[in-house]
């Protein structure tokens, strides 16, 4: 595990250490001043020349590199092209917004998903199985930009459940800390919780529930043929045959051993979730990063792309070599099966 | 005295037919292979079944309704948008630039990413495991992301889109070419063929190609469904097809102010784009399950 641990961390070092250079590198390809581009500081400010200087424009390549990493841990990632505001500060508070609906989402997509998957496995072949089936294949395929304008016509305009769009009612005065909705009304103690969570609550159902339809019907099809395979292994008959009941066997037996393969797909699924976060919050105007990098692209903010990307390349990062660490801590067979390969 | 005919078939079925034959057993999956061969009907001959042009307008059918409501015009079948266009005209034109050019663009990359995993499978070296972690890393990037990457560094467009689709698709089918040759190295035919001493060429040619392009089709359909989506959903974001441009996702976006004054303008381009998404999932679906099948035997 140790030796695992290692080389899952020096992955992680140079893959991070890889982005970060291409964020460097951004600066330059993109049209202006790389100053400008990877500071957010315009040439007749006066302060250019110091800036410059600080970020090692006057030497070579490598020191500029060198001074770009050191003002990325200072916190420091230049200003807001359009709004003069700080990246750094702005990424947090909109980080902690994505960050909510996409765990939200990934749990409530987690439990029907797997429930519908075991169920199709149970009886392969039959209309339970292909009704499953049929609705996670369609599911999948809903574009989600259409099934969230559909989703806000008929639940939000037509039926008026749930607001349009946005984090909470503005008149609620909530200043954002960590960007996630729900902690900020704990930090902010405002005069009357029960309302604060009860707005915040409704404005999440709508692009929480629209974001959790795809992962789900993916984790359906995951569940299901991972749990095919493992119902057909010696072990489970010989549970059967022991005289355990159908409840016993799924529970201690299959679905564990059946997890292994879904977790070891779980990266897709990440990846799936973070590309639609993205699309959502446009549509529901959640102040994420997503909403927030897609108009710095129509706005040509560099400072805001280069930070965007940097912090959303680390989180998928991070989660690859989380996932692939957890995957191997809980199943020792998969541990067993790297050290063997050369 | 004639020689009894010991086979019923001249020659064992190659591996895709066989899948094939697998395939044709599911009626849905033949249904959705009928549907895209449908659309890559009318994204080529679209031009000649449409009385009017995609941005002809009529002013006065204003946001007709489909023909069949009451306030409807036979002349419009799908009705019009807010600028009166005709709806059925702009769907007709929008499969080529939502599902033509994605299929177009996946299969140049696809021609590329497989030639080049073939290169990185047959030349040794590049075994280590050092780039395969890394190709897996890059593979845990969505696409949408890597190809707002490459749109923010070209500006926004349906051409820059293309090519970002592109690129991006291209390290997918290196991996997946690079891997299934792998997995087939050790096995025994492989070094058969070897003994007899034939060329690398014909090697990856005769020997691996056959026994891996099941893979193959299978990372298609999966690319050509990201394509078509990812397309899509830029030209939904407003980064990819511009505003006349009858593409799917940004007839979507241009819909988004009418939509609750006039639904069909809305509903429309997307039940397109989802019954083009369900058919290729549906049939890559059914080609797994068939090579899974096939595989167990």
């Amino acid at each position: 595990m140790t030796r695992y641990l290692l080389r899952q961390i020096t992955l992680l070092f140079f893959t991070l250490l890889a982005l970060s250079l291409f964020t460097f590198c951004l600066s330059y390809w993109f049209a202006g001043s790389a100053v400008t581009n990877s500071s957010g500081i315009f040439p007749d400010d006066p302060s250019y020349a110091a800036i410059a200087t600080a970020r090692g424009f006057d030497g070579g390549y490598f020191g500029q590199y060198i001074a770009y990493l050191r003002h990325l841990f200072a916190g420091d990632w230049g200003r807001s092209l359009l709004d003069g505001a700080p990246v750094f500060e702005q990424l947090i508070v909109r980080f902690g917004a994505s960050l909510e609906i996409m765990l939200l989402a990934l749990l409530v997509a987690w439990f029907p998903g797997v429930a519908f998957g075991v169920l199709a496995a149970l009886k392969p072949g039959r209309s339970v199985d292909n009704t499953i089936l049929g609705m996670s294949i369609s599911g999948y395929s809903i574009p989600v930009f259409w099934f969230a304008q559909l989703a806000i016509l008929l639940v939000a305009v037509q039926w008026g459940l749930t607001p349009i769009a946005g984090q909470i009612n503005p008149l609620f005065d909530i200043p954002a800390v960590t960007g996630s909705i729900l902690i900020d009304i704990a930090l902010a103690q405002p005069a009357n919780p029960q309302a604060a969570y009860y707005s915040a609550f409704m404005h999440m159902i709508l692009p929480v529930t629209v974001l959790a339809i795809m992962p789900m019907m993916l984790l359906i099809r995951l569940t299901r043929n991972s749990m095919l395979d493992v119902l057909n292994k010696n072990y489970i008959v010989s549970s059967y045959a022991k005289g355990m009941s159908t409840r016993r066997v799924l529970w201690s037996h299959a679905l564990p051993n059946a997890m292994q393969q879904v977790i070891r797909q779980l990266s897709n699924l990440i990846s799936l979730l973070i590309a639609n976060t993205f699309i959502l919050e446009v549509i529901f105007s959640w102040p994420g990063i997503g909403n927030w990098l897609v108009r710095s692209i129509y706005e040509r903010d560099y400072p805001v792309i280069q930070g965007g990307l940097l912090i959303i390349g680390s989180l998928i990062l991070v989660t690859h070599v989380l996932l692939n660490l957890f995957h191997a801590w809980r199943y020792p067979q998969v541990r067993k099966d790297l050290y063997a390969a050369p | 005295m004639p020689r009894p005919n010991l086979y019923y078939e001249e020659r064992m079925p190659s591996p895709l037919q066989r899948v094939w034959l697998e395939f044709r057993r599911n009626a849905f999956a033949i249904g959705a292979l009928y549907i895209l061969i449908f659309i890559v009907f009318i994204s080529l001959f679209g031009p000649l079944l449409t009385p009017y042009g995609p941005n002809q307008q009529f002013i006065d059918a204003i946001s007709l309704p489909p023909a069949w409501s009451v306030n409807g015009d036979v002349r419009f079948l799908l009705g019009t948008d807010e600028l009166g266009r005709d709806m059925i005209t702009r769907l007709i034109y929008g499969a080529r630039y939502s599902f033509a050019l994605p299929l177009l663009v996946v299969i140049i990359s696809a021609l590329i990413g497989v030639t080049l995993g073939a290169v990185a499978a047959m030349t040794v070296g590049v075994k280590s495991s050092t780039l395969k972690h890394l190709l897996d890393v890059l593979m845990s990037i969505p696409s949408l992301l890597l190809a707002l990457v490459i749109i923010a560094l070209t500006g926004p467009g349906l051409g820059n889109a293309l090519l970002a689709i592109g690129l991006v698709m291209i390290p997918q089918f290196l991996h997946v070419t690079r891997n299934a040759i792998h997995d087939e190295r050790r096995k025994p035919y492989v070094t058969a063929s070897r003994l007899n001493g034939v060329s690398d060429y014909y090697l990856l040619t005769m020997v691996f190609f056959p026994n891996i392009v099941r893979v193959l089709v299978i990372q298609f359909t999966i690319g050509l469904s990201v394509a078509i989506f990812d397309i899509a959903a830029l030209g939904f974001l407003r980064l990819g097809a511009q505003a006349p441009t009858p593409e799917w996702g940004s007839m979507l976006a241009q819909s988004l102010e009418v939509a609750y004054v006039t639904p069909w303008v809305m509903a429309l381009p997307g039940l397109a784009l989802f019954i083009t998404l369900v058919s290729v999932n549906l049939v890559g679906e059914t080609l797994r399950q068939a090579i899974q099948k096939q595989l167990e035997q």
